[in-house]
């Protein structure tokens, strides 16, 4: 089956998703969809399987026009996706879930017999390993993704859609996943992959659509006549411009944050670093080795087990943001901007001056909107944060001007110690190198920060020194000389070591 | 500083809870509507004496609103506020009548009692992490059940007589024409603080931001859970003050006034008004109008001698026909919204 | 030790001890606790209140909530002894008209929610309101007295211990436990009130499945009404005003899950059994009645505060 997207164009309050994006999809080919975190591909892939409406534009199934208003609808078109978020249902056992779109009946009722065969029919095509009889809500996270999978699988959909299904998978599934794909293109279905992977990209796809910013930097064009190095360009754009920080010498100050042998309720061991004053360390692993975790627990969101932790010399104990900030002046700048970095139904000098409200406060415990304006608003200056006026609710900015207004809080509250969490995911590059570069000038102020991201480039850019995280453990840290080739290596090499002796 | 101040003068004053606005603004135009129906209908509608029995209720309408308000301010619900409330007002009772102590005494006897129980609500939310409908429907039954146990129903009706007195007081405000129940200056005076602590205080701005958004809160150094426990604490206090009121409009304490009797009040106020369910944002303003919407209909109601029967089904469609009104007027908001970003 | 650990960890397996151990303290305290008429007594105020919890438990699946259960079961049950008290007729008519009251007015609640997406709670808030308002201005709360002596003799009779009333909550018992375990809509409903993105994702159509959980609600809390019309021989204006705490307290005590997505047909039967037995020990005891929604609260608290536990021992929290 073949499905052509012409000119779709979809908005969100406060984000242009998709402009004026077309795609073709041939049946019988592996179509890879590259692009940035925000470039639009997500928004597409909802587009495609009727979860949005697009405001403007048209789908085409075998050169007909069609729409889907539901899923559902999308669905019965024989339209199969893996979306990015969680689509299970937690209390619900493996196999009901891989069939839950078509459950078997007989005698009106539901034959668990069938489910249950039927699943394993599809599960087994990727992993022996899982129990369908089993509740999803006990399985492991790469577990539930193989369960996705079987599940957009057993669609036998003739147009399958596959938003990162790697991401959380081992390598060995993922052969199988590419066994099976190859298998299901020769059968004529067409499937769009989206992976942020190159290498996977060009194992497996025949063309390839590039997105930027919700437009077309490429469309439809043979992998085979494609690059490394253009593929990269095309996404991250012609302008790109490398931010420079300023090189600071490392390890002279003395040290502010100090983990000694921390374990952790989260599974981490053996835990230990020295972050110093005015210096960036940068906390390198992949999704799911447990960086987030514990960046989680510094500020009292897991338990320490074991070992100790040190601020300023001195051990603690934190039980809180609250203490955090109150007591150690430290900060966190979350990954999840919208569940934690913000609140979008407040105003921007309320998100900047949540921080500060106990200082602002007067003599009853009040707080003049205006004084509270006068502190926000040199922050608001500084970070040029693009905002009608600073009373704007924040849910209508931009990601970029999102992400600034969450670091101001951290900077007006003046935190010493600030943990970063993945800084530009979802930001245009534009204010990515302008954050890269914030971020260097707070350092140089003397603010110690603890980056944590899995960006290789803003790692190696940014960071002084990188601690390579994997499994729970710091497996290795890694001189920054700032060089691509040279640290990237010296950080993967780490995690294959681990890797190796592990197998 | 002159470019700062250049760049405050050029905005909004400060931010306003425009859905909240517009909802009391069309609040303002029903109730007007209703006013001139019934005093049309029936002239004694605007009789000094009706006009104050409206306010007395009104009052504590208001107050019973209040109460609840300020537990959806935290993106949760309070179904305890009548047990509460009447927990604490036979407590006034035995405390006056059984025990003789002087009526300022009780009264801070009463409202403690409120503070606590509302802080045993709160608690109990935030340790077991148990959503506050399942605690606090649990709750009011522990209330108002121990209530029951302790007083066997029993309504005290040798209250010392200052109190009564007090609740029939009239306050000629410009005019004997339009009388004014001391009570409904209390509730008045109740509604200006709570403005001033929701609007300007570090806590109220704390509230609001826990109940927005309480993991976002939270990451920026909110004591989410103390909020929600001085929440709760509020909330119980706001329900005995209404319970003292009660006390003081009936000049006794009788057991079987609030308990399930409070809980459509109790949100008819604040929803009315414009305050979201989901938490974070929340209208003073609103939620009075709301409660003088409520009163006005019942009293109306009242006067046309349609009787108490019908009164539910008059309040339950007066609630439909607002959030519908209210749903409607966002989505249109909305899309004009996105109409203007995208030209 | 880890058959007893997964005993321990099923949901009704705490409800059946207390109950065991419950019925046991009572029998030897109150020498008439066990005799065929009390058994009776008990089965009887078991019959309405299993229904009642049901009416909830199916907008829990869901994730939603039913505030006008016992609102809309007031109506009905005024409307079904008014039927046949002032139109005379007969109760094989009468019934299927009661139920489908309780259906629409399950559907206007249902519909009202799905179309405007405002909260369930408000929704049903306000609907309860004017469902109540109806009944009274309809009864002037003045019960229907007259009510066809087949009916009441059907609320009376019993065999052994067993009265006839039974029959009805048995039976949607096991209707119940089919569609929640077995049929394709009874499924799609938990996996809505599970996870409703992914099920909307899974093209499980939104609407379709909230409303008929709201329909549900309504055609049992009508069944619900119609048995206590049966059991109190009248139809009072009054029935379903105290269904609102029951309501909630059986399927939470038996281990729904009140995000949704989750519910026990058997857990809820255990919790009515529980409460059935709270209120017989009260009145054998002869203490106040009072007691009985003190307990009932307490139950509830116990209960979250298990299921609390059991997450976090199981992990799953």
């Amino acid at each position: 089956m073949d499905l052509a997207i012409e000119n779709v164009s979809k908005s969100f309050p406060g984000v242009r998703a998709l402009d004026g994006v077309s795609l073709n999809l041939k049946g019988g080919e592996i179509h890879a969809l590259m692009g940035e975190n925000g470039a639009g591909k997500s928004t597409l892939i909802k587009i495609i399987t009727g979860v949005h409406r697009p405001d403007s534009g048209r789908v085409l199934l075998d050169g007909k026009p069609v729409e889907f208003p539901t899923p559902r609808a999308a669905l019965a078109a024989g339209i199969g996706a893996v979306h990015q978020e969680r689509n299970l249902i937690p209390r619900f056992s493996v196999g009901e879930n891989i069939m839950l779109e078509r459950l078997p009946v007989k005698g009106g009722l539901v034959d668990y017999e069938a489910v249950h065969r039927e699943a394993r029919r599809f599960l087994d095509m990727l992993d022996r390993g899982i129990d369908t009889r089993v509740e999803v809500r006990t399985l492991s996270v790469a577990q539930m993704q193989i369960v996705e999978i079987a599940k957009a699988l057993s669609l036998e959909a003739r147009v399958l859609l596959l938003d990162e299904p790697t991401a959380s998978i081992t390598e060995h599934e993922t052969a199988a996943l590419f066994t099976l794909l190859r298998k299901l293109k020769s059968e004529g279905v067409a499937i769009v992959f989206v992976s942020h992977k190159l290498e996977e990209v060009f194992a497996i796809a025949d063309r390839v659509t590039v997105l930027r910013d919700g437009r077309i930097a490429a469309a439809n064009e043979p992998m085979s006549e494609m690059t490394r190095q253009r593929l990269v360009t095309l996404m991250v754009g012609r302008e790109e411009r490398v931010a420079q920080i300023r090189a600071r010498p490392s390890g002279a100050s003395e040290v502010v944050l100090e983990a000694r042998g921390l374990a952790t309720s989260f599974g981490h061991r053996d835990v230990s670093f020295e972050l110093h004053r005015g210096e960036i360390l940068g906390l390198y692993g992949l999704v799911g080795a447990g960086r987030s975790e514990l960046a989680r627990t510094l500020f009292g969101g897991g338990e320490i087990t074991g070992g100790e932790l040190r601020v300023n010399g001195r051990p603690v104990r934190i039980a809180s943001m609250h203490e955090a900030l109150g007591r150690y002046r430290m900060g966190y700048i979350s990954e999840d901007r919208k569940q934690e970095g913000l609140i979008l139904m407040h105003s921007v000098r309320e998100n900047i001056a949540i921080t500060i409200w106990r200082k602002l406060a007067g003599a009853l415990g009040l707080v003049a909107p205006r004084s509270e304006a006068r502190a926000v608003m040199p922050f608001v200056k500084r970070l040029e944060v693009r905002t009608p006026s600073i009373n704007q609710t924040v849910g209508n900015l931009s990601g970029g001007n999102q992400q600034k207004v969450s670091i101001a809080k951290w900077l007006a509250a003046e935190a010493q110690i600030l943990v970063i969490d993945e800084p530009t995911v979802g930001i245009d590059i534009k204010t990515k190198t302008y954050i890269h570069e914030l971020i260097g000038e707070i350092a140089a102020e003397g603010v110690s920060v603890l980056l944590i991201s899995s960006d290789m480039p803003e790692m190696i850019t940014l960071a002084d020194r990188i601690l390579v995280m994997h499994g729970f453990r710091i497996v290795g840290e890694v001189e920054n000389d700032h060089r691509y080739e040279t640290t990237s290596k010296a950080i993967m090499s780490r995690i294959h070591r681990v890797e190796e002796t592990a197998a | 500083m002159t470019t700062t101040d250049d760049a405050l003068d050029a905005m909004p004053k400060r931010g306003i809870n425009f859905a909240a606005m517009s909802s009391a603004l069309s609040l303002v135009v029903i109730i007007v509507v209703f006013w001139a129906f019934f005093s049309w209908r029936q002239p004694g509608f605007l009789s000094s004496f009706n006009l104050l029995t409206l306010g007395r209720a009104l009052a504590i309408d208001i107050v019973i609103g209040f109460a609840q308000m300020v537990v959806l301010a935290t993106g949760g619900m309070n179904l305890a506020v009548g047990a509460i409330g009447v927990c604490t007002v036979m407590t006034s009772g035995y405390l006056m009548q059984t025990l003789g102590l002087p009526i300022p005494v009780a009264i801070l006897g009463a409202l403690a009692l409120g503070a606590a129980l509302g802080w045993l609500n709160g608690f109990a939310i935030v340790r077991t992490g148990v959503n506050s409908f399942v605690i606090t429907l649990a709750s009011a039954n522990l209330f108002s059940g121990a209530m029951l146990i302790l007083t066997k129903a029993v309504p005290l009706n040798g209250l010392p007589p200052e109190i009564g007195a007090f609740g029939k007081m009239r306050i000629n405000l410009f005019t004997p024409a339009l009388p004014v129940s001391p009570l409904l200056i209390i509730a008045i005076v109740i509604g200006i603080v709570l403005f001033i602590l929701y609007r300007y205080s570090v806590l109220g701005r704390r509230i609001l931001a826990a109940g927005a958004n309480p993991r976002a809160a939270a990451m920026s150094g909110v004591p989410v859970d103390r909020v929600i426990v001085i929440s709760h604490v509020l909330s119980g206090l706001l329900a005995a003050a209404a319970g003292m009121m009660l006390v003081a409009r009936l000049g006794a304490a009788m057991p079987s006034v609030a308990g399930e009797d409070w809980l459509l009040p109790s949100f008819l106020g604040p929803v009315l008004g414009g305050t979201l369910l989901s938490g974070g944002a929340i209208s003073v303003v609103g939620t009075m109008l709301g409660a003088l919407l409520v009163t006005t209909i019942r009293s109306g109601l009242l006067v046309l001698q349609i009787g108490n029967f019908w009164l539910q089904l008059f309040l339950g469609l007066i609630l439909l026909v607002a959030v519908l009104a209210d749903r409607y007027r966002g989505i249109f908001a909305e899309r004009r919204r996105l109409r203007r970003a995208a030209a | 030790m880890n058959q007893l650990r997964r005993l321990v960890l099923v949901e009704w397996s705490g409800l059946a001890v207390a109950i065991v151990i419950g019925a046991a303290i009572l029998s030897m305290l109150a020498p008439n606790f066990l005799t065929e008429f009390n058994i009776y007594v008990m089965l009887r105020s078991f019959c309405v209140a299993l229904l009642v919890g049901f009416a909830q438990m199916v907008t829990l699946g869901v994730g939603q909530m039913n505030i006008a259960v016992g609102a809309l079961g007031g109506l009905v049950a005024i409307a079904f002894g008014g039927m046949m008290e002032v139109y005379g007729l007969p109760i094989l008519a009468a019934v299927p008209v009661a139920l489908l009251i309780g259906a629409a007015g399950g559907l206007i609640n249902g519909l009202l929610t799905v179309r405007t997406g405002i909260n369930g709670f408000i929704i049903t808030l306000a609907t309860a309101s004017a469902f109540t308002g109806i009944n009274l201005g309809i009864t002037e709360s003045i019960p229907f007295y007259k009510m066809p002596p087949a009916l009441v003799a059907f609320g009376e009779q019993r065999i052994g211990a067993f009265p006839y009333l039974l029959i009805a909550p048995v039976i949607v018992a096991a209707l119940l436990g089919l569609f929640f375990a077995r049929t394709v809509p009874g499924r799609q409903l938990l996996a809505y009130g599970g996870n409703a993105q992914a099920a909307e994702l899974s093209g499980i159509p939104r609407e379709r499945t909230i409303v008929m959980a709201h329909v549900l609600s309504g055609l049992l809390a009508a069944a619900a009404a119609i048995l206590a019309v049966a059991q109190l021989g009248s139809a009072q204006p009054s029935i379903g005003s105290d269904w609102l705490l029951l309501s909630f307290a059986a399927p939470i005590i038996g281990g729904a899950a009140l995000t949704g997505g989750h519910v026990s047909v058997l857990g809820t039967l255990f919790a009515v059994i529980l409460i059935a037995l709270i209120e017989n020990g009260m009145v054998l005891a002869k203490v106040d009645p009072y007691w009985v929604q003190f307990l009932l609260g307490a139950l509830i608290l116990a209960a979250v505060w298990l299921n609390r536990w059991r997450a976090v021992r199981t992990g799953t929290a």
